[in-house]
């Protein structure tokens, strides 16, 4: 475990990842303010 | 979220180990408008196609956005008629998180996946009677209210 989260910031990345670890994605929409 | 949620380390812990996180700013095209995004933050657990399953809108505590990634994990299984990952994940969510805004949801999956396991409908009348003696007035009480008749 880090001491972060690691995000993923491109949606294709996201669903390479998921396909090979056989993981869902949790897709935030956030607003840096 | 990014001042008390995200640095918790539960919830870094729960996230490095079950799902894969991806963050995109609000406004981003296409995916802002893909996802017809309105507000912030908006949370959606999607399946490895990126397909949607679940949606929240709104701050979630720690221990709130736990459960809520857990009945997200729980609905790709739901919607893929995959109920024994589905039930395995509804056990942890009601062991773990049993006060959870997200088990009164979950208390009702459980039923219908066990329903939709077995045929047999007493796990939905069982669902009814939990939510019922649980959260009186709640949600997915009435949801479930034809149930009692089964």
């Amino acid at each position: 475990m880090g001491d972060q989260i690691k995000w993923e910031t491109e949606m294709a990345a996201a669903l390479d990842r998921a396909r090979t670890e056989n993981k869902n994605i949790l897709l935030d929409f956030f607003n840096p303010g | 979220m990014d001042a008390v949620t995200y640095p918790d380390d539960r919830v870094i812990s729960f996230i490095d180990e079950n799902i894969i996180p991806l963050r995109v700013r609000f406004g981003v095209k296409p995916l802002t408008d893909d996802f017809n995004v309105k507000w912030t933050p908006t949370l959606i657990t999607l399946d490895p196609e990126g397909v949607e399953h679940h949606r929240t809108v709104g701050f979630f505590a720690p221990e709130e956005l736990i459960p809520s990634m857990l009945l997200g994990i729980t609905k790709v299984f739901f919607d893929t008629n995959r109920f024994d990952d589905a039930l395995m994940n509804l056990d942890k969510l009601l062991k773990g998180y049993p006060e959870s805004d997200s088990a009164p949801e979950a208390i009702y999956l459980r039923g219908v996946s066990l329903y939709k396991n077995t045929d047999d409908p007493k796990p939905l009348k069982e669902a009814y009677e939990k939510l019922r003696d649980k959260y009186p007035a709640g949600e997915w009480t009435k949801r479930a209210y034809p149930y009692r008749l089964l």
